[in-house]
């Protein structure tokens, strides 16, 4: 489909209009659930309205342009950032196995909720001061307090499922090891405590296509044996259609398409072919360039 | 004429005013926003005091920080501190020379030493040299999402990154003041021997008066104090930094004005509250 074709039908509001989550699929439930989720900056509205559900043990994609506020949504769903309008719930991962309420949950809950999740950050965020070991095994250390054989056994089962020479780099601090590497460790940490949940900020940016396909396969294979549900933001078409179950596209601070592979590659929503394509031309690139 | 001139007049008090008035609003504004630093910078110590409880847990980094904020301080220290004292007697021996008081060098250098040249010298390197690196270093952390990691994995950066540091510093900067104090003394003794015949046992006796009373612990308790404003503010102004690479520079910069500000308010503070309370008690 080009551009020029389908822009008679899609006025700018109509590319902003909100899709409502849709019927969960093959009747699962929803484990998070965020409506109408808003957030400013100062006078920017990045969040207008965000309504997204993610259920239990797939692999949501969430594409969106630069600025879009796929970052700003994840830090909501870390409990970085509380929902100054709307709402966020996640069932079952407050103090007691209750639905965690992302606007009234006490720092128990939070805590609660925490310890299912794990977040990979986009630099990794690995401690420079800290040798791989210390920095996978930071949250048994610090959290569960596991005794030091325990941890080290963790740590390298974790660093063999992200594929890594566990015994020779151990004790390495992050600066000696490559961006690939770096990123692995990023995930092996991230996994160590069996999380629930695991949130990818851009986890394949700034890497080579073979390591690339290396995460991805790794998002795959976690997904399939440890039965996570994982929510990967993203830039890379190739990633998204490897990895994702349904495909969310988040424009102007909205989800406006939101679907499985299929319904996401016959969806004519302009901004949704513009990243397909890759094009430069597209409501996404609209006042660029002359 | 009249009436232009005084339609000029009041054109230029309107522009003088809303100059002043544009003045004072960015003033207030600046200070509004020191005020809530101040404001921040209160609350994380008041959290950091609350984490004390902890410190079990950060012994690691504790000892870590301690080597370097403390041990990695004491040759530069001694270097300043034993320059200064020898300068002094220097300075002061000429003119205590003239008046054939040359005898007393050592008390004087020992009150300037032990009330102030001490604890401020220690405050001074300690806040160039390693307040300056937390922050940068804690700035830097925020930059590459380092703290949020510590956050999501519900370890509390208070806790792991703010309370070794600044607890490091108010072990270490006290050691480093009794050093400083020493060191300068020992300067200045150094050069009244060798400049104004005052024998080190001479200078010893002069400045005994000082050395057994309470002025050493004054000066000690008051580093400990300055450690505290030097960690809190080196610890907040990284944890505060935004905007990337330029933010982690600025929250050095801040640090480096805003603990000499800090430090030396306190210090006037601080002598008052040692002259009207302190002393009386103590002596
Ligand atoms: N703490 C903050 N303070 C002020 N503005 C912010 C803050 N965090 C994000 N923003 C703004 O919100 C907008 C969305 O940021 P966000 O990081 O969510 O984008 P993104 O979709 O992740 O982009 P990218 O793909 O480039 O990472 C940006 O314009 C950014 O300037
Ligand atoms: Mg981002």
């Amino acid at each position: 489909m080009s551009d020029t074709t389908s822009r008679p039908r899609w006025g700018q509001t109509e590319l902003e209009l909100p899709v409502m989550p849709a019927a969960p699929p093959e009747g699962r439930e929803p484990l998070i659930r965020i409506r109408d989720l808003n957030r400013h900056f100062g006078p920017r509205h990045i969040l207008r309205g965000v309504s997204l559900d993610v259920y239990q043990g797939e692999t949501l994609v969430i594409l969106g342009g630069s600025g879009s506020g796929k970052t700003t949504l994840l830090r909501h769903l870390m409990a970085m950032l509380r929902p100054e309008d709307g709402r966020i719930t996640i069932k079952g991962v407050a103090a007691g196995g209750r639905d965690l309420d992302m606007a009234s949950a006490s720092d128990e809950d939070i805590e609660s909720y925490r310890r299912n999740l794990g977040v990979v950050f986009q630099m990794a965020a690995l401690l420079n001061s800290l040798t791989v070991l210390e920095n996978v095994g930071l949250p048994l250390v610090e959290v569960d307090r596991l005794p030091p054989e325990q941890v080290r056994e963790r740590v390298v089962e974790s660093l063999r499922r992200v594929y890594l020479p566990a015994e020779e780099i151990l004790n390495l601090k992050p600066a000696a090891l490559s961006g690939g590497m770096r990123k692995r460790v990023g995930i092996a940490r991230a996994i160590i405590q069996r999380p629930r949940i695991i949130l990818y900020d851009e986890p394949t940016t700034g890497l080579d296509p073979v390591t690339v396909n290396g995460v991805n396969e790794l998002t795959l294979d976690l997904q399939k044996r440890l039965g996570v549900t994982s929510i990967v933001i993203t830039h890379d078409m190739n990633a998204a259609f490897m990895i994702a179950d349904r495909i969310a596209l988040l424009y102007k601070g909205r989800i406006v398409a939101c679907g499985t592979k299929d319904e996401t590659r016959l969806n004519p929503h302009p901004v949704l072919q513009q990243m397909l394509t890759g094009s430069t031309t597209g409501p996404l690139t609209e006042g660029y360039g002359s | 004429m009249n009436a232009r001139s005084r339609t000029k007049d009041t054109a230029a008090e309107v522009v003088t005013r809303s100059h002043a008035g544009r003045a004072a609003e960015r003033t207030g504004g600046v200070l509004m926003k020191q005020a809530r630093h101040a404001g921040r910078g209160v609350l994380l110590f008041v959290d950091t005091c609350a984490q004390v409880r902890n410190v079990g847990s950060v012994l690691p980094q504790l000892m870590r920080q301690v080597e370097m904020a403390g041990f990695g301080s004491i040759v530069v220290l001694a270097l300043i501190a034993g320059l200064t004292g020898m300068i002094m007697a220097m300075q002061t021996g000429f003119e205590l020379q003239k008046m054939g008081l040359q005898e007393n060098l050592g008390a004087i250098i020992g009150a300037t030493f032990l009330r102030e040249m001490g604890p401020i010298w220690c405050a001074i390197i300690i806040l160039a040299r390693v307040g300056a690196a937390m922050a940068a270093e804690i700035g830097t952390m925020v930059v590459n999402e380092e703290v949020d990691a510590l956050r999501v994995m519900s370890i509390n950066p208070v806790r792991y990154l703010v309370l070794p540091r600044v607890l490091a510093l108010v072990i270490s900067m006290p050691l480093l003041t009794a050093i400083a104090d020493f060191v300068g003394l020992a300067g200045g003794a150094l050069v009244s021997e060798a400049m104004f015949d005052v024998t080190i046992a001479k200078f010893k006796e002069s400045a005994i008066l000082l050395l057994n009373g309470p002025d050493f612990w004054y000066g000690v308790f008051k580093s400990g104090v300055f450690a505290c404003i030097i960690g809190t503010i080196a610890c907040d102004r990284g944890l505060n930094t935004t905007d990337g690479a330029e933010g982690v520079g600025r929250a050095t910069t801040s640090t480096v004005v805003l603990s000499v500000v800090f430090v030396l308010v306190s210090d006037f503070i601080l002598n008052a509250f040692i002259q009207a309370v302190m002393r009386p008690i103590f002596g």
